[in-house]
């Protein structure tokens, strides 16, 4: 059930691309304070599809809408991509590839020097190895032929960061895993309230990148196991750098490839971090609550939809729940109504559709799972239900155990 | 078929004290093998005892019983029979006899056993119903931590031990431990000022997930009587040891902790007979599998005095596992197992405790301390008064992260302040027929 949504999510996104003809195309008008482009269409990922799932990120935030700047493809004429970049609060990069128009570069330079914000996602920092200001603004990057000559490695060696300028390759990655995003940063605005260390879903971790690094900092950083076949350097992930009056947030997290499941972009470390940043970028403050799904420091966290789900969403996923299948929903539904509980109308809507699920044909073991969340938030309102699960004996046990705990009447 | 009679401690006392202390031989047999092997004690002032729950902890607690002189083992009861059967094995190892009985049903165990104390090593939701019964057949208890899984359980086990007066000790060893003693009188004679703060360190660990599919239950196991209370749940492989992982059967960790950890805190602070009166927490919890239990917690208590304390996993509290009370200028304590006791300042921990100050209960050998309150019939060092608390602190911490709220609570009259929702957390519903005796 949840593939089928997440297929589905990409699906519409990816079509949503397509029906782009016009290289760049505009959201309609919306309430977003904000307008944000995303810069795309060449890559070596599949931008196909990051670029619609980071376009929902941004927008699922409230704060912004996003239009997309497509790009001729790799050896078309690139001499007519010519994006506005002035229009908009944020540049979203998920471009690497051919060179863009000498005019198009300046562009983006006087928008960033003049207080533009700019969020350099993953391989956005392979790009543009001969572009002096585009690696200033992205600070470290890597392959595309660069080493020592481009700037040093940025190293956490003994509780503080050096420059290292041994020199050497930039830019590599072990085998992609679940890693541990450690923040190295805790009272920037991006990083405030994150858990200091916290569990990133399978992705790969970019290592050895080098650059200016100047106007630099690294907010986190992730430990790059030998044994997965990484430097064993505590890698830089998420940045921040100041470029004129401009501010970049450069995340080196989201790698996406193939056709469907990004676990690195569903991981809500990734989405929550995205948004932040790119609020900062754009406004230089961040106003978005850390949601209590954050993942911790060994329990990995996904939005598969890049958004909190609906009630009605999570019902869904529930409904052939059995014990031993994932927790997900059932954590979705627990974390649901503790964050939605009034006590008035917006539990009483919330109870509505549990007592739908209950009375439906959903599966026995979801069914007692309702009613354990039932028995400690629950109204009189669901006693008539729990009366028909108690003459079956399967849900009889935990149906007489909300009754119990709602009237305070306990038989045993 | 009768037993012989093995006269029961309590109750030859209870006949001699009648008799003002004189030394009145009163009518008794003492079978050959109640005299066990080196006979320094004599049977009939030993103390004749059983174990329920024999499983690895049980077991562990009944060797340093069998090592006392002064306690006779004679029986074991388990619902699986492989743990009786060996319990009842390592009696008879000790005694070099095969008198020791195995009983699969505590019903049973205590009304056929003549017992004058009980060790008690069971998965938490059968705590309060057999504490309550073996109260009721006026044996002694040594019960393993935490003492309940809801305080509703906790406040009845006390009231069935106070009505009963039997002697409770609790399995918080710590409390027997020197260096933990020596902690809590150098905190609560002020040697780091007043304290502000605690922070209490309990494992990370947790459960290693996996698979549970539904499996045969195995031989010799009742599985529906180790369930007892709980909701009944197909066999899937989780029984001993792993149950601690499981929200109907432990809180995990945290209330597996709160017995030693919670429990050294209150002591060093005089806080052992009372609760916090706020408590806000957050817990993570399991995505994958069939275990329940928070992998992650973290709970703030505020006490009337106004100390605060934040009891939590060991990799988010600085000093990692043990108790770090903080008091004034900068000034720590830190406790924990392996003789761990360090201060800010190395001095603190020289500084002379004098007799006109507060003099914490001092044991030094936890079983022996049971084994001397059984005798004078006072007080022992972890009674379940305090064991209630340091076990509430916990379970507090757990309807907290439950609801997500921050509760108010009395712990005086121990209910919440206006908060119907957490309170329907302080009791869970049992499965029939179990129900505490006397409700």
């Amino acid at each position: 059930m949840k593939k089928n949504i997440l297929t589905f999510a990409i699906l519409t996104g990816i079509l949503g691309l397509f029906l782009l003809v016009p290289s760049c195309t505009q959201s309609p008008v919306s309430q977003a304070p904000n307008r944000a482009l995303i810069v795309t269409g060449q890559n070596n990922h599949n931008w196909k599809g990051s670029t619609p799932v980071l376009k929902q990120i941004l927008e699922n935030s409230g704060l912004f809408s996003a239009d997309i700047a497509q790009s001729p493809a790799a050896k078309e004429d690139m001499s007519k991509f010519k994006p506005e970049f002035s229009k908009y609060q944020l540049v979203v990069l998920d471009y690497t590839g051919d060179a863009w128009p000498e005019e198009t570069n300046k562009a983006f330079e006087t928008y960033v020097s003049g207080g533009g914000g700019v969020v350099v996602y993953h391989a956005a920092d392979n790009a543009f190895a001969d572009w002096k200001e585009y690696n200033k603004m992205i600070g470290l990057g890597g392959w595309s032929d660069r080493n020592q000559k481009d700037g040093p490695y940025i190293r956490w060696k003994n509780g503080a960061f050096i420059r290292d300028t041994t020199p050497g390759i930039a830019g590599s990655h072990g085998k992609q895993h679940a890693f541990r995003v450690t923040l190295r940063d805790t009272i920037h605005p991006i990083t405030k309230g994150l858990p200091l260390n916290w569990l990133h879903s399978q992705d790969e971790l970019y290592s050895q990148l080098r650059g200016p690094a100047e106007n630099l900092t690294v907010l986190a950083t992730a430990f790059a196991d030998t044994a997965k076949g990484g430097t064993g350097e505590h890698e830089p992930v998420l940045m921040t750098i100041n470029y004129g009056k401009g501010r970049i947030f450069h995340t080196t997290l989201g790698h996406a490839m193939g056709d469907s499941a990004y676990p690195a972009m569903e991981c809500v470390g990734f989405i929550v971090t995205l948004q932040r940043g790119a609020e900062w970028a754009a406004t230089g403050v961040v106003t978005q609550a850390v949601p209590e799904v954050f993942p911790t420091f060994n329990v990995e966290s996904k939005w598969p939809l890049f958004r909190p789900l609906t009630l009605v969403e999570i019902l869904s996923n529930l409904k052939n729940y059995k014990p031993g299948d994932t927790r997900y929903n059932m954590q979705d539904l627990t974390n649901y109504i503790r964050a939605n509980y009034d006590g008035g109308a917006k539990y009483a809507e919330i109870e509505k559709l549990l007592i739908q699920f209950l009375e439906g044909t959903g599966s026995t073991d979801a069914k007692n799972y309702i009613c354990k969340e039932l028995s400690l938030w629950g109204t009189d309102k669901v006693l008539p239900t729990m009366k028909k699960l108690e003459k079956n004996e399967e849900t009889a046990e935990m149906a007489r155990y909300v009754t119990e705990r709602i009237t305070g009447k306990f038989t045993n | 078929m009768s037993q012989p009679k093995i006269i029961n401690r309590r109750s030859f006392f209870g006949k001699m004290a009648g008799a003002a202390g004189a030394a009145v031989a009163l009518p008794y047999i003492i079978p050959g093998t109640a005299l066990g092997k080196d006979g320094a004690t004599a049977a009939s002032d030993r103390i004749v005892m059983g174990l329920i729950g024999s499983g690895s902890q049980g077991t562990g607690d009944m060797q340093e019983f069998l090592g006392k002189k002064e306690v006779q083992m004679v029986a074991s009861c388990d619902v699986d029979k492989g743990h009786r059967d060996n319990a009842k094995a390592i009696m008879d190892a000790k005694y070099g006899n095969t008198d020791a009985r195995a009983h699969a049903d505590y019903r049973e165990f205590l009304a056929k056993e003549k017992l004058d104390a009980i060790v008690m090593a069971l998965p938490d939701q059968w705590h309060a119903i057999i504490a309550i019964a073996a109260a009721n057949a006026k044996l002694d208890i040594y019960g393993e931590k935490p003492l309940a899984r809801t305080i509703w359980e906790g406040k009845n086990i006390i009231e069935a031990v106070e009505k009963n007066k039997v002697i409770w000790q609790t399995g918080s060893w710590q409390r027997s431990e020197a260096h933990f003693h020596r902690a809590c009188e150098l905190v609560i004679n002020g040697r780091i000022g007043k304290v502000k703060f605690v922070e209490v360190g309990l494992p990370d660990g947790g459960p290693t997930n996996k698979p549970h599919p539904v499996q045969p239950v195995p031989e010799g196991l009742d599985w529906d009587m180790w369930l007892g209370p709980s909701p009944k749940e197909p066999y899937r492989g989780v029984c001993h040891w792993d149950w601690r992982w499981i929200l109907a059967y432990s809180g995990g960790q945290l209330t597996d902790w709160a017995g030693h950890h919670i429990d050294i805190a209150h002591w060093g602070l005089g806080l052992e007979r009372t609760g916090p009166i706020e408590i806000e927490a957050k817990g993570v919890y399991p995505r994958e599998g069939i275990f329940d239990v928070p992998v992650e917690y973290s709970i703030h208590a505020k006490y009337a005095t106004g100390v605060e304390m934040h009891y939590a996993n060991a990799r988010q509290v600085p000093h990692g596992m043990g108790v770090c009370w903080y008091g004034e200028n900068g000034s720590w304590i830190h406790v924990d197992r392996g003789e761990r006791l360090f201060a800010s300042d190395p001095k603190i921990l020289d500084e002379k405790i004098g007799d006109n100050e507060i003099r914490l209960y001092k044991s030094l050998d936890h079983v022996q301390n049971h084994l001397d309150c059984i005798r004078s019939r006072k007080e022992t060092i972890a009674p379940c008064q305090v064991a209630h608390r340091s076990i509430s602190a916990a379970l507090l911490g757990e309807i907290a992260m439950l609801t997500g709220r921050k509760l108010k609570w009395n712990p005086d009259t121990q209910e919440f302040l206006d908060d119907p929702i957490a309170s329907r957390m302080l009791r869970r519903p049992f499965r029939s027929p179990w129900k505490l005796q006397g409700n």
